[in-house]
């Protein structure tokens, strides 16, 4: 049996990995021990803004309509949240849209949206996975759309990453870029060296790869790690708790 | 053609500063360095170049590698085996840029079917010119892009191809060295690989059917 196998995992995303190197305890704790963590409203924020967004690049919709697609999604995904960021965040969404729009608009109508990818990489069980937000064929151009308070003056490693194996799998000759949108900015990056940073994923996955095949057992598996509690990862109470129950800690 | 070219892959040598021509865009680019970071310049209105065609190495490359570039080439007569599954039939030459589009010597290497084609073209109007202009080389200027669709439905794209012109012939340029070698400067790192900080515009939109 493969080391994935033994805890259910059928396959690794950008993400998973991005997670495993930012704290290592969350991993196992989600994906070993299946104790998995409230998604939070940043998280659902982002949803419900590439909703609107993508509604309207798709269908040439007002702005108002855009912003009450996303307004909407966002109520349903955060309807049971008990994250105390949820005002915040609602109260960016509708601007973050506006901001979207216009980024986004010129690019035309993508021409496919939510594109599943699946990508090998040598020597591991599991394929990576993953959906890009937007293509534009004709542009030869993929785009992912990433909200935020406050505009980044680059492309951060876990996005490049991300959008980096998009490419690989869609085509090299793709131009990756990403769009960061803030309440009242927008910015479009030229993703770079798009080989290496997929290689990098793959060396990350590879690594995630050999720490399961340490047990199969998740308790020694957590016994190995040590959670940073102070993190946002655990901010959410449940979150707390659970790393206590698991750590004592 | 000329003689002396390695057919091993290669990974080293002396490093050249590379052109490139993106086929999906139909765009020729400058790739400069600043800092560490890569910079691509658009060249694509003012390129021109004297090509060391008489030098161009074909065989196989594979970019795909997740550091440098693996290469077996050789010269047009003598072209290698292919080393793996995952090389693809390519060529590579060097190229001295004209001072409106950056003055230095550079390289040029691609596997991309559609910028190969343009430069089938360019070589066969080379072949067809050199023996009017013994010892010289062809200045070159990129007058078009061609646009070439494969496929159907969901596979269906498109790439754009190279139009190449040569406007006249010159003796070799001092710096344009025939045994000259470059090997993938962006790729044989020391540092860990740039995420982009350059802003983009979109490029101006053709879907008519988008309000």
């Amino acid at each position: 049996m493969n080391p994935f196998a033994r805890y259910g995992i059928e396959h690794l995303s950008p993400s998973q990995c991005n997670l495993f190197v930012a704290s290592p305890a969350m991993y196992v704790m989600e994906r070993c021990l299946k104790l998995r963590s409230p998604v939070g409203a940043a998280a659902h924020r982002g949803t419900a803004v590439e909703a609107g967004v993508v509604h309207g690049l798709l269908n040439g919709a007002t702005l108002k309509e855009c912003q009450e697609i996303t307004k909407k999604e966002f109520s349903k995904l955060t309807a049971l949240s008990g994250d105390p960021r949820i005002d915040k965040e609602q109260a960016a969404i509708a601007d973050m849209v506006a901001q979207g729009i216009r980024e986004l608009a010129p690019y035309g109508k993508p021409s496919s949206t939510q594109g599943l990818i699946k990508y090998n990489v040598e020597g591991l069980a599991v394929p990576l996975i993953g959906y890009y937000d937007m293509e534009w064929e004709n542009h030869g151009i993929l785009i992912d759309l990433k909200t935020t308070h406050a505009l980044p003056s680059k492309i951060s490693t876990n996005h490049a990453r991300q959008v980096a194996l998009y490419c690989a799998a869609r085509g090299d000759n793709l131009d990756a870029r990403i769009t960061y949108v803030t309440s009242k900015k927008s910015a479009t990056y030229q993703l770079e060296n798009k080989r290496e940073h997929v290689a990098a994923l793959g060396k990350i996955a590879l690594a995630i790869q050999r720490f399961l095949s340490i047990s199969e057992d998740p308790h020694y598996l957590a016994s190995l790690v040590v959670p940073d509690v102070d993190s946002f990862y655990f901010s959410d109470p449940k979150a707390r708790q659970n790393a206590f129950d698991v750590w004592g800690l | 053609m000329a003689l002396g070219f390695s057919t091993e892959a290669s990974e080293g040598g002396n490093f050249l500063p590379i052109c490139k021509f993106d086929c999906r865009a139909g765009r020729m680019f400058r790739r400069d360095r600043e800092l560490g970071e890569n910079i691509d310049v658009d060249i694509t209105k003012s390129f021109k170049a004297v090509i060391d065609l008489e030098n161009i190495e074909v065989g196989w490359i594979d970019f795909d590698t997740g550091g440098a570039p693996s290469f077996a080439l050789g010269p047009i007569d003598n072209m290698p085996d292919k080393p793996s599954e995952k090389h693809k039939r390519g060529a590579r030459f060097v190229v001295k840029l004209a001072k409106e589009c950056g003055g230095d010597v550079r390289e040029m290497a691609s596997t991309a079917k559609a910028f190969l084609r343009g430069l089938d073209e360019l070589h066969d109007a080379f072949m067809a010119g050199a023996k009017k202009n013994p010892d010289k080389l062809p200045v070159v200027v990129l007058v078009d892009t061609v646009a070439v669709t494969t496929g159907e439905g969901s596979r269906k794209s498109t790439n754009y191809s190279p139009k190449f012109e040569i406007q006249s012939w010159v003796s070799r340029p001092a710096d344009l060295k025939p045994q000259q070698r470059a090997a993938a400067p962006e790729t044989a790192r020391s540092s860990a690989p740039s995420t982009g900080s350059t802003k983009v515009a979109a490029p101006v939109a053709d879907d008519e059917d988008f309000g």
